[in-house]
């Protein structure tokens, strides 16, 4: 079952690249018809996915290079699964919305293609080694893309990336084989208590190589200056891709190998790394204020709010795991959005500078409906109710504020400066008078916005019934949860002296030392 | 039946949401032909629909116990966020009183925005507006208030906005969106805090938990600063007040709703967080210092403006401080009670002025005159406006006041002084008002001012008869006093006040000259209450400053230390790489050369220990 949906993928890849004489929109209906089977496969996946069970589903295992301890061995759980999901959709919309007039179109739509197959299989992969080769696969695929149909700095921007992610790549390897070898495993398959048995300096050392590994590619701040650099140089649906997708790998890795892997090393980071998810969301907030570049300041804004799955991470309440995941959705969808429509702007008027644009919104010469989309991004990323971006940021809130306090109410404040930054680009770019660069605009279609309507019904749709999403991932992240419950414990204990007072004494003792989740909410 | 319409009670928000949604199609331009018109009718509709269905259910439900309604939305981890309303005459009172006051300022924008080529994006922000208020009054979850507010904090940013190509309007929207925002996080922190130590985010929990009286000082403070911080936004408190100045800039039908139930909406909500306010002193404190600042300093800015709008938003803020001080002094009835009188008073009066300046095209007070005999209907509303606002005519407010005065009498007597004060204050700035608008000689601009057609008359001349009727139905509700215990002296002081500022209001010179005073000192404190106390310089140094540093420290940092450290790593890689690469001439004595000094270095570092 999942292999067939990496099958798709990349025999779909293949075909274009070797059928001969493929025009280019034959390569684009090819590549379309490929990711549209891909995402119906994933609704069959999710069909044949029992949301209730915890463990993995759906499990392919093949022996491989048993001397290495690599096996082929894949499977699906509500972690991966809405992601997945995501990674399909946002897959068939970057193709949707690349045009006709590509040039090498039939090296440029296998690539994609080929990054879809390295996320998903990424995501799906159950053995330490096969998740390793996935990562790299989605790697030089993207170096390409950037390189290749990148803006004028591509050089630049594409060598930063991959010197970056190849950083990235090998610390993470770094970990893996620490834990395995160390470990005195000779398989590489994923187990969850793998690391509990080495020394605690050496859970901190592994935990350490993962978490610089992950965080290049989230990315957190100070590894985050490759990913401004590559949006701004990537074509609009490379950045979608990007955004909505690459960047989950990184904090997926940190939920599923850092924090599954080492509970105890991360229960005891836990409030270091909070503290790390505040800086990166305020530095990532006001410097997208300074930002004259839209791709810029989106690029900037996701640094921000990537902050946020890390605050949730390090919580680790049941309730915070669960936000992380529909943070990283949500993120997901509102930022391939927010990049679509730049890409959009960025064609018609020439120009991203939110200093020399001006009142598009205007009805007859403006983008009217694409202006109305993009302030309903903004205002999901900035969190207003109603849709996707608010119900993800508020349960990550809800969920971390029992165990960190403060740095939550830090994050939180990263959300009124969203409404800041988003605004002053919505009030710059779509009010006031059509400037002159915005003149003579040439007509948007109806298929330049298709692929921004989607995503924006989603983000709508998701935020007024958050339950679709949630049902996917809650039983599964539910067992994620630190089984020692440790920084629960002691934080919890930390929490009910600082805020309770006296009065409170008619409590049972024990149930303000050993307090059950259900008691917290 | 009844039971029915009670259960789809929820229906009511939402037809102000269809309403909003079904004029997609003429907004985004797929039905030219029908012109704009019919999304308005269908608004028109649709807050009919509502209107009726809550007066129903006001009807039916006015002699029973209040109850709840609960949905289940999200049930997650832990966590079950579910969605309570709160069926009680208070909040369905609130929610006829905006669904009403909707439906007139929806037949007024008909008229009023006749001429707009986005008629239908206006009424469809008036939907979204009129859904989110009656959600507000309708909810008994803080979490579904905030989630409203947060929604009206959008359509206030959008119905600002409208006409976002003029450069004001731009700012205005800006500021609107952004002052209330600050408002909103602070609250946003205190919901999330609440919920997490309270477990739950529905009224009646909440009150229970309150009651166990379970938090530290400090917290309860931190929590209940925290919490009055939206309604500090929302209702134009002093320092987040200088949006609902700047929002004037907007079409007038929306002020009339902005300056009647948004500014209460976010009262309502504060009303209701009153016993979880109640838990700290702090906060309470807090309430009423900002509630007496705002009120006398609102009232004294409205009377230096010239802008016929801001005149009367000021007052809005000055009212709304009022209700700070009564919710800060556990009077919630005074609170709720001005909230109703003062919207009906304030409502008219907006429309009155709307009507004045969509027929003289014209917002400047200076430029006015004379407009008494050749507007009858909206200079009577005026007057029965101004009436129902101060505590002069047995109106509505002045029952309102009346009781405020009576609570305050033996609790906190100086805070009768300032009721007195805002209530002076206003009536002089109203009479100032008119005496400018409707009273005079004819000016340029007003000369030829007919009176306004129907659809803009129909609402105000209804909304004058329903101002006139509001004590009798505050006697049907039994909202007034009995008249044994009647407070006199509270009353005859009230009376005094008013007649002392409408005195002063008609009396005072108003040349047109006047806008200039020549005295140094007199030009002085009208540029101080012109410019509202300077306050915006204010934020500029403080809260804009300070982000804007922020941003560029941020911005340099990234780019010359954090990605400066990259580049030099990738300089210094290819630079090495640039010099070593001469290393590799082709000349074989540069080779030997290399190979010998290696080696003897090699040699000289391994027999180190011998020598």
């Amino acid at each position: 079952m999942l292999s067939t949906l990496i099958l798709i993928l990349v025999s779909g890849a293949a075909l274009i690249g070797v059928l001969p004489g493929l025009s280019a929109a034959r390569s684009r209906q090819l590549a379309l018809v490929t990711a549209g089977i891909a995402l119906l496969w994933t609704v069959v996946l999710a069909s044949q996915f029992d949301p209730s069970m915890t463990e993995l589903q759906l499990q392919e295992s093949l022996p491989w290079i048993e001397s290495l301890g690599l096996t082929y061995k894949l499977g699906v759980d509500g972690l991966s699964l809405p992601l997945l999901a995501l990674n399909s959709l946002l897959g068939g919309i970057a193709i949707w919305s690349s045009d006709d007039s590509i040039h090498r179109p039939r090296l440029y739509y296998p690539l994609i293609l080929l990054i879809n197959t390295g996320v998903a299989g990424a995501f799906l992969a159950q053995n330490l080694l096969l998740f390793f080769l996935f990562y790299e696969l989605e790697l030089i695929p993207l170096y390409l893309l950037i390189a290749i149909w990148g803006g004028a700095r591509r050089g630049y921007a594409a060598t930063k990336f991959l010197v970056y992610t190849a950083v990235s790549d090998l610390s993470i390897l770094a970990g893996f084989l620490g834990v395995v070898w160390l470990s005195g495993s000779s398989s590489f398959d994923y187990q969850p208590l793998l690391a509990q048995s080495l020394p605690s300096g050496q859970q901190f050392l592994l935990l350490g190589a993962l978490l610089v590994g992950f965080g290049i590619k989230i990315p957190l701040v100070p590894f985050h200056t490759w990913l401004p650099d590559a949006h701004v140089e990537a074509s609009t649906p490379v950045s979608a891709l990007l955004a909505g997708v690459l960047l989950k790998l990184g904090t997926y890795g940190i939920v599923r190998f850092g924090l599954g892997m080492f509970p105890e090393a991360w229960s005891v980071l836990a409030p270091w790394l909070a503290i790390w998810a505040v800086i990166s969301v305020l530095y990532g907030s006001f410097n997208a204020i300074a930002q004259t570049d839209m791709k810029k300041m989106v690029a900037y804004s996701s640094i921000g709010h990537m902050g946020y799955v890390l605050l949730a991470a390090s919580a680790a309440t049941p309730l915070s795991l669960l936000a992380s995941v529909i943070q990283m959705v949500s993120h997901g969808l509102i930022s391939a959005t927010l990049f679509l429509l730049v890409g959009i702007i960025y064609e018609k008027s020439g120009t991203r500078d939110v200093t020399r644009l001006r009142g598009l919104l205007n009805p007859e010469r403006g983008l009217p409906l694409v202006g109305t989309l993009m302030i309903l991004g903004v205002m999901a990323s900035a969190g207003v109710p109603g849709m996707v971006g608010f119900i993800s940021e508020f349960l990550v809130f809800l969920g971390s504020f029992s165990v960190f306090p403060v740095q939550t109410l830090l994050c939180m404040v990263g959300t009124g400066l969203t409404a800041v930054y988003f605004l002053l680009l919505s009030n710059r770019v779509f009010f006031g008078r059509l400037s002159e660069q915005a003149l003579n605009l040439p007509p948007v279609l109806w298929s330049d916005r298709a692929p921004a309507i989607v995503l924006a019904a989603l983000i709508v749709m998701l935020g007024l019934q958050p339950r679709w999403i949630v049902r996917w991932s809650e039983s599964t992240v539910s067992t994620l949860v630190p089984t020692q419950a440790a920084i629960t414990q002691t934080s919890s204990i930390a929490i009910h002296s600082k805020f309770l007072n006296s009065s409170s004494n008619d409590r049972d003792p024990s149930e303000i030392l050993n307090p059950s989740p259900s008691n917290i909410h | 039946m009844t039971q029915f319409l009670l259960e789809a009670i929820w229906w009511v928000p939402c037809y102000g949401l269809i309403g909003a949604i079904s004029t997609l199609p003429w907004a985004l331009g797929l039905f030219r032909r029908t012109g704009p018109r019919p999304a308005a009718y269908l608004n028109l509709l649709m807050t009919t629909l509502a209107f009726l269905h809550g007066g129903f259910i006001f009807a039916a439900t006015s002699d029973q116990e209040p109850q709840q309604q609960l949905f289940h939305w999200l049930k997650a981890a832990d966590l079950d966020l579910s969605f309570a309303l709160d069926i009680s005459s208070v909040g369905l009172g609130a929610m006829e009183l905006v669904t009403g006051l909707s439906l007139l300022a929806q037949l007024f924008a008909l008229g009023y925005m006749e001429k707009d080529w986005a008629l239908a994006r206006f009424f469809a922000l008036m939907g979204f507006f009129e859904g989110a208020m009656s959600g507000i009054a309708l909810s008994n979850s803080l979490f579904l208030s905030y989630a409203f507010l947060e929604m009206l904090t959008l359509s206030t940013y959008l119905l600002v906005g409208f006409w976002y190509a003029q450069p004001l309007v731009v700012t205005a929207a800006r500021d609107a969106f952004l002052t209330k925002r600050v408002g909103d996080v602070l609250l946003l922190m205190g919901v999330v805090a609440l919920g997490s130590l309270a477990g739950s985010f529905n009224f009646p929990d909440l009150y229970q938990w309150a009651g166990t009286n379970p938090l530290a000082p400090t917290t309860a403070a931190l929590l209940g600063l925290a919490l009055i911080a939206g309604p500090i936004g929302k209702c134009a408190q002093f320092p987040l007040h200088l949006w609902l100045d700047e929002a004037m800039e907007g079409p007038n039908p929306a002020s009339i709703l902005r300056n009647s139930m948004v500014v209460a909406c976010g009262a309502y909500i504060l009303i209701k967080l009153q016993p979880i306010l109640s838990l700290s002193l702090v906060a309470q404190t807090a309430l009423i210092v900002i509630g007496t600042v705002t009120a006398i300093g609102a009232s004294l800015v409205a009377i230096a403006q010239i802008d016929i709008k801001r005149a009367l938003s000021h007052s809005t803020s000055a009212y709304l401080g009022l209700v700070f001080i009564a919710v800060g002094t556990h009077w919630t009835d005074f609170a709720l009670l001005l909230l109703l009188t003062h919207a009906v008073a304030k409502a008219l009066l907006f429309m009155s002025i709307g009507s004045v300046i969509s027929t003289t095209h014209n917002q400047n007070l200076t430029e006015m005159g004379g407009l008494g005999p050749r507007m009858p209907a909206t200079s009577t509303a005026f007057v029965i406006g101004a009436a129902g606002l101060i505590g002069l005519l047995p109106l509505g407010s002045f029952w309102a006041l009346q009781r405020g005065i009576d609570h305050f009498w033996f609790s906190h007597p100086w805070l009768v002084g300032v009721v007195l004060l805002v209530n002076g204050l206003t009536a002089l700035n109203l009479t100032r008002v008119f005496r400018l608008v409707f009273w005079g000689e004819p000016q340029q601009k007003t000369r030829r001012a007919p009176e306004a057609p129907w659809p803009l008359a129909l609402p105000m001349v209804s909304l004058t008869v329903a101002t006139l009727l509001i004590p009798v139905l505050m006697q049907h509700l039994s909202l007034l006093p009995d008249w044994i215990y009647l407070n006199w002296r509270g009353m005859v002081l009230l009376v005094i006040s008013s007649c002392v500022g409408c005195g002063i209001g008609a009396t005072i010179y108003l040349h047109k000259a006047w806008s200039r005073p020549l005295q140094r000192y007199w030009r002085m404190l009208q540029d101080l209450l012109g410019y509202d106390f300077y306050v915006e310089r204010l934020y500029q140094l403080t809260v804009v400053l300070g982000v804007n540093l922020l941003s560029r420290i941020g911005a340099w940092l990234d780019r010359y230390l954090v990605d400066g450290v990259v580049n030099l790593f990738g300089f210094a890689s290819i630079f090495t790489g640039e010099s070593l690469k001469y290393s590799t001439s082709g000349r074989t004595q540069s080779y030997v050369l290399t190979i010998l000094v290696g080696i003897s270095l090699l040699c000289v570092l391994m027999t180190w220990s011998v020598w």
